[in-house]
């Protein structure tokens, strides 16, 4: 009940600014789809067989390699500097809140917007998807229907091999009062990843959280996908448990 | 614990680093009731004691009692019933004051209407859809006040309140304490490094100076306190002499003259009477700054 209290205040804390940048972000994949259609004929093959899935596919490995890591980076990151850049940590620390609320609730809203830039994206691409069938229906679009186990089983791994990241961008941005510094490193950090396991001449990939979101797309690695889930878990938790460790130890000094 | 007490700390001390000592030995009593000004210099220590107080800084040694029961077996219940400001107003700039209340107001289990109710208090009621950022420092200020009036507090701390208020501004605030403590019952713990901004609203004072309590009690004691620390400025022709001659009132060379102390206001006519039998010139005679500032400054300039 008191961690459900946290969390309805650190949603009204944050539901302006990070609900549109979540929003904006889910759409930034359907909007470059919709844009390719619209200007290259040739984007979608109307002999291809099932063009809807293929789309829909196309979304996915777009959103999964590097829009939604790098939305995970923006958002773990930014959301904790709202107490640094509003100055608000004391206030937030003498309020009747336990400790391990405050990060539980931080670490939650990071989770909700995650959630809801992977539901927003696909909605988007579905009206994307219906705009193109009005616009050019020779495509025959709708002539065969969309794998919803497939789009979820998708959107589900995309989450899960974050998970990683976004616990360690997470006690970043709560550590760092310059957010400049966690999203540098957060982003440097993803483009060394994705190149590692797209050129794969290490098993580092399989250690290394910031790869993990390139292997779906990978054929190669894309074997190995069940195993860097569970890694990826493993590291969230064990980066929870290090920011808690070390949030819990935080005084509002002078 | 004296059952009147509603802070009481005892032994509390506190290091930033392992060389300097920001507080020595702190036994802060402030009665349940009152309005406790506790007054210090910049850097005397005063904001390190008031996050102590709130648990923003854990306690390395001393006690600390609240509502008669320790802080840190008790800090959740105990915050439940503290409203603070410390230093700046902490706000977010992107809302407006009702969301910036409405953020904490299920956190400390305030009804919706208490909301109107503070911003009212504050006169904050018709701020709209202007955002905390686009606020006046007092504007912000009477938020943050809202804020800490929020849980309906029995304790309320504010630390340096009047800070960036323009003078209208902090009448209002003296007006508001007075109110929050006389209709509403609310002990207040308010810090201030000017005795004359607190001196007209407290009923309690306690002193700090670079991390030490110099005094703690009601303002009547503060003024017999005062009183026994008087002192006469006097100016003669032949100054050498003249404190030779009142060696009996403890002399002390102070500018171009000397003083010597005084526990009587009788004394000045005696000692005008033997400056002028020895056939000395007297050019001043003076009671020294005797009021409350004064003593506040000479407090915290003579350690």
């Amino acid at each position: 009940m008191n961690l459900l209290i946290s969390l309805r205040s650190e949603l009204l804390k944050t539901r302006k600014a990070s609900f549109y940048l979540t929003l904006i972000g889910a759409a930034v994949g359907p909007v470059m789809f919709l844009l390719n259609v619209l200007l290259d004929e040739n984007e979608i093959d109307p002999s291809q067989k099932d063009p809807l899935n293929a789309v829909f596919k196309i979304l996915s490995d777009m959103n999964g390699t590097a829009l939604f890591p790098l939305f995970v980076i923006l958002i773990c990151t930014l959301l904790p500097q709202i107490e640094y850049r509003n100055n608000t940590w004391k206030q937030v620390f003498a309020s009747p809140q336990t400790k391990v609320n405050v990060f539980l609730a931080k670490f939650m809203n990071v989770h909700l917007l995650m959630l809801l830039f992977l539901i927003a994206t696909h909605v988007f691409m579905l009206l994307a998807v219906v705009g193109i069938n009005f616009i050019k229906p020779a495509l025959n679009l709708f002539e065969h229907p969309l794998n919803g186990i497939t789009v979820l089983v998708n959107a589900a791994n995309a989450y899960i091999l974050s998970l990683a990241v976004c616990a360690i961008q997470f006690w970043m941005g709560l550590r760092f009062r310059n957010f400049i510094v966690p999203i540098g490193i957060g982003f440097a950090l993803w483009l060394s990843g994705t190149i590692m396991a797209v050129q794969y001449k290490s098993d580092l990939v399989f250690y290394f959280p910031y790869s993990f979101n390139a292997f779906p797309v990978s054929s190669k690695l894309k074997l190995q996908l069940t195993q860097v889930a569970w890694t990826s878990l493993g590291y969230a938790l064990l980066f929870v448990i290090v920011g808690f460790i070390d949030f819990r130890r935080r005084t509002v000094s002078k | 614990m004296n059952n009147s007490s509603i802070i009481k700390t005892k032994g509390l001390s506190y290091h930033y680093s392992k060389d300097v000592q920001t507080l020595y030995d702190i036994d802060l009593d402030v009665e349940r009731g009152s309005i406790y000004g506790f007054l210090g210099p910049n850097g005397s220590g005063k904001t390190t004691t008031l996050s102590l107080l709130l648990g923003l800084l854990n306690n390395q040694k001393g006690d600390i009692e609240i509502f008669g029961v320790h802080l840190h077996a008790n800090r959740i219940n105990i915050l439940k019933k503290i409203g603070s400001l410390i230093e700046t107003p902490s706000l977010y700039g992107h809302l407006t004051a009702k969301e910036n209340l409405e953020v904490y107001r299920e956190v400390y289990g305030a009804s919706k209407a208490r909301i109107a109710e503070v911003l009212n208090i504050v006169g904050l009621e018709d701020t709209g859809k202007k955002t905390a950022k686009k606020f006046s420092l007092g504007m912000k200020q009477r938020l943050a006040i809202a804020l800490a009036l929020l849980p309906d507090p029995e304790l309320l701390i504010l630390d340096e309140p009047a800070n960036g208020l323009d003078p209208a501004g902090i009448i209002e605030l003296r007006e508001l304490i007075k109110t929050l403590n006389k209709t509403h019952g609310m002990t207040i713990l308010i810090s201030s490094h000017l005795l004359a901004e607190v001196e007209k609203i407290v009923s309690h004072i306690g002193i700090i100076f670079k991390g030490k309590m110099l005094f703690q009690g009601t303002l009547p004691e503060l003024h017999v306190f005062q009183q026994k620390g008087s002192r006469l400025l006097i100016n003669t022709s032949d100054n050498d002499t003249a404190m030779q001659l009142l060696q009996e009132y403890d002399p002390e060379r102070d500018g171009q003259g000397f003083s010597v102390s005084l526990h009587d206001q009788k004394h000045i006519v005696a000692i005008q009477r033997k400056l002028i039998q020895n056939n000395l010139d007297v050019y001043l005679l003076q009671p020294k700054g005797n009021d409350l500032e004064q003593l506040f400054i000479d407090l915290t300039t003579a350690q």
